[in-house]
């Protein structure tokens, strides 16, 4: 009898774990089986047929950044890894990172510059040990440069890269625990705590009888920002108070039950710090469920849009948001040859890592110029350290490119940022904003 | 307790188990007929959704064309699966293990094979307009009952669903064909001897059941995105409904399926929405504990 038990629990809980692990795996990453070096040959076959474009190209990237040689690092090859999500659902982020990248690569090379060689792995849309897994694997095939991606696993390989010893940079998931990290820093705004203050004092000072705010977040990339800062800060501002706060898993697609709980707290507004697609199914849950008040996001993708559809006109966001359509000449720049070769706008994300790859060159130059080793990569942190102010293609104007300043204590950078509306399925620009200090009055985010 | 909440999460619960049902009897009526454990179920999900959207873009087919043509591809490659993936094996006598690992193989390859042909970009259902643009094939209204709200898509999968889980059950049960369905389920060897010939009826039932996973695909391609990976978690909902239902019974699998859906939706009044899938499993392992057959199941004799 204690056996026939004991042969049924086993049952069930083999059954049940083996349906849990399926089920997990398909949330963050189903389908996934393309190997790291399966993914750096498409890439560099996506690469080769790039050349018409980056030619073309090559005359205003030396305009900028000055004439090719030596001394601008042609014949240094640069070996570099990209830890991206190429399967799995963020597969879309994988792509237009990567895109970016390989843009940025071939130009310098054209301009005369660095031979920079990407290799691209795949976390499998945020798997952290498989990221763990394809870090180890880049670094024993000796690459100099990281270009990682998402939150958790750029969090998981710190100690792999620190020993490492690679130069490493996030333009994605970046998070409050990859701050002042040796060897890893930033290139977008800290996820959801930079942007924060000003969208909030934004909701406040369009909304001024706004007391109830519901927020949702995910239980990967900006927990801080919901349990602490954003409550925080809604409370200096307004005096009132959050009503709701729910999270969910990363990936999730069903926000029906979670917008009816928001819809029955009764919020005057919603801020939600979810990313990727969910977004896309969230606004549309809530929409449907009857909220009709503002909802804040924390970035905007064609993806998300895709999924909200009509739902998404209206919606709010605050982010450092990368626009095409910046005069500034590197960045008409680097648009036109982004369409030439992928025949499509850039975006923000591929933004973010096309300009990772020119700090790079920057950085390779003023080791050259110092006389030291370019394939470095303690010594391309140093010239950063040194000097961390690079060219952009986030600011400027018709004539000035844009600066950004990465911060030597904490590791994140300042850029740019903004209040957006999507209207007619685009974003529009309403409301600049600033990163502000902790216990600063939030108001003073508002440009 | 909000008894307004409730009830609106009782009719959300409603919607998401009629199309867990729909997803059980996708599965239910393939496992419990052949016992493969076709994890590939997840690719005339994904092929429909994709087919849909591709013809209505290239051969500028209105919604409901683009439907049959979504419908005649779900078809396609689940046959395409039988044929060419599992009855060589079944020739040679494989095992089960031999079937499943087959079945996985392929369910992983998949959605990266639609990533290499369509890109890694979501895909919305769009339809030519009369003014020769493409808009979004459908958006749905929204309905306001008292202080309940629902959309119109949701009423029409209730009703499909429903509708599909009463003809598969009639199919199976009152219908000459679906007594040899029954009989190969409950006794393959005096099935043959009788002269049901097996792989008929596997065609059968493959192309029933992705014909029912490919109404799922359109479901959601039509209020969302098509994209690469958009099955494998449907198709996994559809396992558990039938071991929470019922191995063995079709209307146990449907009412399975209705039950977790209501169980997950309920159980985010008292917990987070995070929590709904350790409800949903938790459930079924009590049920599995108790009821190793699932809650409508005949035990074996």
């Amino acid at each position: 009898m204690n056996r026939m038990r004991m042969g049924r629990t086993a049952v069930a809980v083999g059954v049940v774990a083996g349906l849990s692990g399926l089920l997990a795996a398909c949330g963050s990453s189903s389908g996934s089986g393309t190997s790291s070096s399966a993914a750096a040959a498409s890439t560099s076959a996506a690469a080769s047929g790039s050349t018409s474009a980056s030619a073309a190209a090559g005359t205003c990237i030396n305009e900028i950044f000055g004439a090719g040689g030596p001394e601008a690092g042609q014949g240094v090859t640069i070996p570099a890894g990209m830890l991206l999500a190429v399967t799995g659902q963020g597969s879309f982020f994988g792509k237009v990172m990567s895109q970016g990248a390989l843009l940025a690569a071939d130009q310098i090379k054209e301009a005369g510059g660095m031979d920079y060689q990407i290799t691209v792995a795949d976390h499998k849309s945020g798997d952290v040990p498989t990221a763990i897994t394809e870090t180890k694997k880049l670094i024993q095939n000796g690459i100099e440069v990281l270009q990682t991606s998402y939150g958790a696993p750029s969090e998981a390989i710190i100690p792999i890269i620190q020993a490492g010893g690679v130069l490493t940079f996030n333009g994605g998931g970046s998070s409050p625990a990859q701050l002042s990290q040796d060897y890893l820093w930033m290139n977008r705004m800290v996820y959801a705590e930079d942007p924060a203050p000003g969208a909030l004092a934004w909701l406040h000072k369009t909304y001024p009888d706004a007391k109830k705010l519901a927020l949702i977040g995910t239980m990967e990339n900006g927990v801080g920002t919901f349990k602490e800062t954003a409550p925080n800060i809604w409370k200096k501002l307004t005096g009132g108070e959050v009503v709701a706060a729910e999270q969910h898993d990363v990936g999730t697609t069903d926000f029906k039950a979670l917008a009816q709980k928001i819809l029955a707290a009764n919020p005057d507004v919603v801020q939600t710090f979810s990313f990727g697609d969910d977004l896309g199914y969230q606004v549309k849950a809530l929409r449907e469920a009857g909220y009709k008040g503002p909802i804040m996001m924390d970035e905007f993708t064609s993806q998300a849009a895709k999924i909200a559809g009509s739902a998404y006109e209206g919606v709010n966001f605050g982010v450092d948001f990368y626009t095409p359509a910046n005069p500034n000449p590197w960045n008409q720049c680097y648009v036109k040859a982004y369409k030439a070769k992928y025949g499509e706008d850039p975006e923000y994300y591929g933004s973010n890592y096309y300009e990772q790859v020119f700090i790079v060159w920057d950085l390779v130059k003023r080791v050259i110029k110092a006389g030291g080793d370019p394939t470095d990569a303690a010594q391309l942190q140093a010239a950063l350290i040194a000097d961390p102010t690079f060219n952009s293609v986030y600011g400027g104007d018709a004539t000035t490119v844009g600066k950004v300043t990465l911060d030597t204590v904490d590791h994140s950078i300042s850029k740019p940022m903004g209040v957006f509306v999507v209207k007619n399925g685009q974003p529009e620009l309403i409301q600049e904003i600033v990163k502000i200090k902790a216990g600063e009055d939030p108001n003073s985010a508002l440009k | 307790m909000n008894f307004e909440l409730l009830a609106q999460l009782t009719i959300t619960g409603i919607v998401l188990g009629s199309f867990y049902a729909l997803m059980g009897m996708s599965f239910g009526i393939v496992y419990q007929t052949s016992k493969i454990f076709h994890l590939a179920n997840a690719i005339p999900f994904a092929a429909a959704g994709f087919a849909a959207v591709w013809s209505a873009e290239t051969f500028h087919l209105p919604m409901f064309g683009a439907f049959i043509v979504g419908l005649v591809a779900a078809v396609i490659v689940g046959l395409l699966i039988l044929v060419l993936g599992y009855f060589p094996l079944i020739n040679r006598n494989a095992t089960l293990l031999s079937l499943f690992l087959v079945s996985l193989g392929v369910t992983v390859a998949f959605p990266n094979l639609l990533q290499i042909v369509f890109g890694t970009q979501n895909k919305t259902l769009q339809v030519y307009g009369a003014d020769g643009t493409l808009n979004r094939a459908f958006e749905t209204q929204v309905y306001n009952v008292g202080f309940l709200t629902i959309t119109q898509l949701d009423i029409v999968k209730i009703i499909v669903c429903w509708l599909v889980v009463l003809c598969v059950v009639l199919f199976v049960n009152k219908t000459r064909f679906g007594r040899s369905i029954t009989a190969l389920r409950t006794n393959p060897t005096m099935a043959a001897a009788v002269g049901i010939n097996s792989k008929v009826v596997y065609i059968v039932v493959f192309a029933i059941g992705s014909l029912i996973a490919g109404m799922g695909g359109l479901f959601v391609t039509t209020e969302f995105v098509a994209y690469p990976t958009m099955a494998l978690q449907w198709t996994l909902i559809g396992f558990i409904a039938v071991f929470f239902g019922g191995i063995g019974s079709l209307p146990g699998t449907a009412l399975g399926g209705l039950l977790l859906g209501l169980l997950s939706s309920w159980s985010s009044v008292w917990l987070g929405v995070q929590f709904a899938p350790v409800v949903v499993f938790g459930a079924l392992f009590i049920i599995l504990l108790v009821r190793p057959q699932g809650l409508f199941g005949k035990a074996a004799a």
